[in-house]
């Protein structure tokens, strides 16, 4: 009885093919505890610490908890509280301006430059090292070392603006200039890895393609614009999600380290409202409702992003 | 001719614009005070201040250096400890439930880590696990998706026949995995260390939230005070000295290991 459909299954479990079984019914089963013992390690520590966080963070955001009592079910109250926080509206704002000043320059100077540096001429391969450079810094390390390249008193770039006669600003304490200046450093860390991943697109262009086109008389820019970058389109969609989701994630930590949010929430992004929110003012499930609003907009946004992206390639 | 010499020209000089900043770094490490204080700015030091790293050391503290040793190398082992094993599971053994964990595996990669940080930090506090080396290492191991799905991606594309020839042979899934599946695998794996180190090695936010006390503290904590104008006490060459002390691991993986390294970013892209 077990047999018959123990062999029923071997036969007719999709890709077990022809291939002769040598343990009969025992390899299904050996099968099952041989993955699930080399899954159950990582499938624990991803529930313990991706799943469970995300359903307490859901469960979280609907009561008040300062860490310390129990935590109080408010019901909605916090969603309702942030739509009219305008705290949040100013975050959400800030936050748009990270992602918009950071991720349109970051894809497209990184694309030029992985043009220029994939040129098989001797030298190139050494010199491309200078174009990774940044790679290697941590945020907190970029954060020491612009912090001084800001300084308007002695700075390297406070310099340049008095070479051509502008007064130099407290770029940092600005309230205009902060969040440019901190985004710039954000798209000079981000560029090595853009170029690498345009590096690594630009080697599956065909090359005949130019040489017709020059056969054409096309120029160097006619065919970047026309032939190389819709060739790289699909490099152009990775990088442009990864780079949103650098811009989001890191906007905490450079904001933290730098400003501290300020002058006056100017560099205060979302994530770092929500940061304040729980480890400063230990308004926990205020904080959680924040994560989850972030979320919702997130996932909006990859939705949105998904059937324009569909739509347009039809 | 001349456009071989503009297209090296450009390339030079974009390339010292984008590599100045870390370069202005190493220079100012090497000033006195007065020099890196001065207007205008002076690039290079007239004079080598080696003193500037033995108080850079001092004020980061070889223990702050072993944590960040003890945490990026717990985190690099345990990583590849289970996500090796489950990438090549989910690749090569026939079972049911396969694609519902790939799902499941993939959706955390396009959520950005600051969303999920205050929930894993409440789930680490739960478990009591708040300020001790645990609860800094275990949750960042815990976010393995990349590491998982990066490793199924391989193990997919791996030459079937020689799993089928081993099984055939009698060997386990288990001896398979160790005898045949890793050892093909080193590439990937070398690959995925560099990243995975170089990530962990600049980790801030969690580090602050989960340890920040003094036994558990790593670099990145001891440096960020230096960038909030801080320098009141501590003169800016010291601050730049700190900061090429806590970048000289990475900048020797990275230069060691950087055809890894390549492969490992746009790998993990998910193409």
């Amino acid at each position: 009885m077990t047999d018959t459909r123990a062999t029923q299954r071997i036969v007719t479990r999709p890709g077990a093919g022809n291939t002769p079984r040598p343990a009969g019914r025992r390899a299904h089963r050996f099968d099952v505890v041989a993955a699930w013992g080399m899954l159950t390690p990582a499938v624990v520590m991803f529930l313990t610490f991706v799943i469970v966080p995300a359903l307490v963070g859901i469960g979280l955001s609907f009561t008040e908890w300062d860490f310390f009592r129990p935590p109080v079910f408010v019901g909605f109250d916090n969603y309702t509280r942030l739509v009219s926080d305008p705290d949040v509206w100013q975050a959400l704002g800030v936050t748009i301006q990270y992602v918009v000043l950071g991720v349109i320059p970051t894809v497209l100077i990184g694309f030029m430059m992985a043009v220029l540096i994939n040129a098989n001429m001797p030298g190139v391969p050494v010199l491309r090292v200078l174009y990774f450079v940044p790679v290697v810094l941590s945020v907190a390390v970029s954060a020491v070392l612009w912090s001084f390249m800001y300084d308007p008193r002695q700075g390297p770039i406070a310099a340049l603006f008095r070479v051509v006669d502008v007064p130099p600003v407290d770029f940092l304490n600005s309230e205009v200039l902060a969040l440019p200046s901190l985004v710039l450093m954000m798209i000079w860390l981000a560029l090595p890895i853009v170029i690498i991943f345009y590096l690594a697109g630009l080697q599956r262009v065909p090359e005949d393609i130019y040489s017709a086109a020059a056969l054409d008389g096309a120029g160097t820019w006619r065919m970047l614009w026309s032939m190389t970058w819709p060739n790289v389109m699909p490099t152009t969609l990775v990088v442009v999600v990864l780079q949103i989701i650098n811009f989001v994630a890191n906007s905490l930590d450079v904001a933290l380290i730098m400003t501290g949010g300020g002058p006056l929430g100017a560099t205060r992004s979302l994530s770092l409202y929500a940061y304040e929110q729980a480890f400063m003012s230990q308004n926990v499930g205020y904080a959680s409702a924040l994560s989850i609003f972030q979320l919702l907009l997130i996932v909006g946004i990859i939705a949105l992003g998904r059937v324009l992206g569909s739509r347009s390639f039809r | 001719m001349t456009m071989r010499y503009g297209r090296y020209t450009t390339i030079v000089v974009f390339g010292l614009i984008i590599a100045f900043p870390l370069l202005y770094l190493l220079s100012g490490s090497l000033m006195s005070f007065q020099e890196i204080s001065q207007y205008p700015p002076k690039l290079v030091p007239s004079e080598l201040i080696w003193q500037n790293y033995a108080d850079a050391w001092e004020y980061l503290t070889p223990r702050t250096v072993l944590n960040t040793f003890i945490f990026v190398i717990s985190v690099l082992v345990l990583q590849l400890a289970i996500c090796l094993p489950a990438g090549f599971a989910l690749a090569k053994i026939p079972i049911r439930g396969t694609g519902l964990l790939l799902a499941m595996f993939i959706i955390p990669i396009f959520l950005p880590a600051n969303l999920t940080l205050i929930p894993t930090f409440i789930v680490t506090l739960e478990l009591g696990l708040v300020g001790s080396f645990a609860g800094l290492i275990l949750p960042v191991v815990g976010h393995a998706s990349l590491g998982i799905l990066l490793f199924r991606q391989f193990f997919a594309t791996f030459p079937g026949g020689l799993i089928e020839a081993a099984r055939l042979d009698g060997a386990g899934w288990f001896r398979t995995f160790f005898s045949i599946a890793l050892p093909l695998a080193k590439p990937v794996i070398a690959s995925y260390s560099v990243v995975t180190f170089l990530t962990a090695w600049n980790m801030y936010i969690w580090p602050l939230v989960a340890a920040p006390g003094p036994d558990t503290r790593v670099l990145t904590l001891a440096l960020a005070p230096l960038a909030q104008g801080d320098f009141s006490n501590i003169s800016p060459a010291v601050s730049f000295a700190a900061a090429v002390v806590a970048m000289i691991p990475v900048l020797l993986v990275f230069v060691l290991f950087q055809r890894w390294f390549t492969r490992g970013i746009v790998g993990s892209g998910l193409e």
